[in-house]
């Protein structure tokens, strides 16, 4: 009886394992690519990039009272290069180019987003 | 057990517990999502469950959460720790009798499943951005499945050679 139990959430909790999984993957593989990077600070917008228009790459040092952050601007793409937050899971998540995933760097409770291009921007 | 040996145990498992929740802050973190980790030191609160009972769990928790906070998290991860301890909790505290024994890795993935859900809570109400919970939810729920599985397992084998201690 106890093994019969066992093994009916193995498969109820592997079930629900490979469907959040999936949606996870399909989430990030179907993003729709977009332009406009925003970047919020606490909730406010700080800075809006058309990253089309980036001509030559550059970094912007943000400094707030949560923390710094350095970002990294090429044409079409957003990454966080440095940061002085403990885990530097904002620096992992790599460049991004497409609305599927923001970067966020929880403790300095920054978030950068690009906006799908169906949203006028 | 008498209660001198239970304020004992409470103690010795707060200080694991705090040991534990301290060494994983220093980790590299596994996946570059917020908010994935092991969550080790859950697996001490499920086992004061088993052994003392949810309300020496509930104790030896907040202290952990609070002395962790001053050694590793700071302030921002305070915030963190709290959503995510008292939802998996209290999660926890309600189904416990739904899963007794061979099944209290269940209890776990539920308990981590509540973490993540609380703490993505906090990261929507402090980034004020809801999408949030649509980027991450699938891949914390993931997660959370996995290393709740994990760490329910590592407590039954504390919990059984816990038991062994209780008896002498």
């Amino acid at each position: 009886m106890k093994r019969n139990k066992t093994k009916t959430w193995i498969i109820v909790l592997s079930v629900l394992f490979v469907l959040s999984a999936a949606c996870f993957l399909i989430l990030r593989l179907t993003g729709k690519s977009g332009t406009v990077a925003n970047i919020y600070v606490d909730g406010e917008l700080y800075k809006k990039i058309d990253l089309d228009a980036v001509a030559v790459a550059y970094d912007i040092e943000i400094r707030t009272e949560f923390g710094y952050n350095k970002i990294h601007v090429v044409n079409g793409g957003i990454s966080v290069t440095e940061s002085d937050c403990r885990d530097h899971i904002c620096i992992e998540q790599g460049e991004i180019d497409n609305e599927a995933v923001p970067i966020v760097c929880m403790p300095h409770r920054l978030v950068i987003e690009i906006e799908g291009d169906a949203v006028d921007g | 057990m008498d209660k001198t040996r239970r304020l004992t145990l409470m103690a010795m498992l707060t200080a694991a517990s705090l040991i534990i929740f301290i060494v994983e802050a220093q980790l590299p973190p596994l996946l570059p999502i917020p908010g994935v980790k092991l969550g080790l030191a859950n697996l001490i609160t499920l086992t004061a469950m088993v052994i003392l009972g949810r309300r020496e769990a509930g104790a030896i928790l907040l202290c952990r959460i609070v002395l962790g906070s001053v050694f590793a998290g700071g302030v921002s991860g305070l915030l963190f720790s709290i959503a995510g301890g008292l939802l998996s909790y209290l999660v926890m505290c309600l189904l416990k009798n739904a899963f007794p024994g061979k099944l209290l890795w269940v209890l776990s993935v539920f308990g981590a499943i509540a973490h993540n859900v609380g703490q993505l809570a906090v990261a929507v109400l402090i980034s004020g951005t809801p999408k949030l919970a649509l980027y991450y939810g699938p891949a914390l729920l993931a997660a959370g499945i996995l290393t709740g599985a994990f760490t329910g397992l590592a407590a039954m084998f504390l919990v059984k050679a816990l038991s062994k201690l209780k008896k002498s």
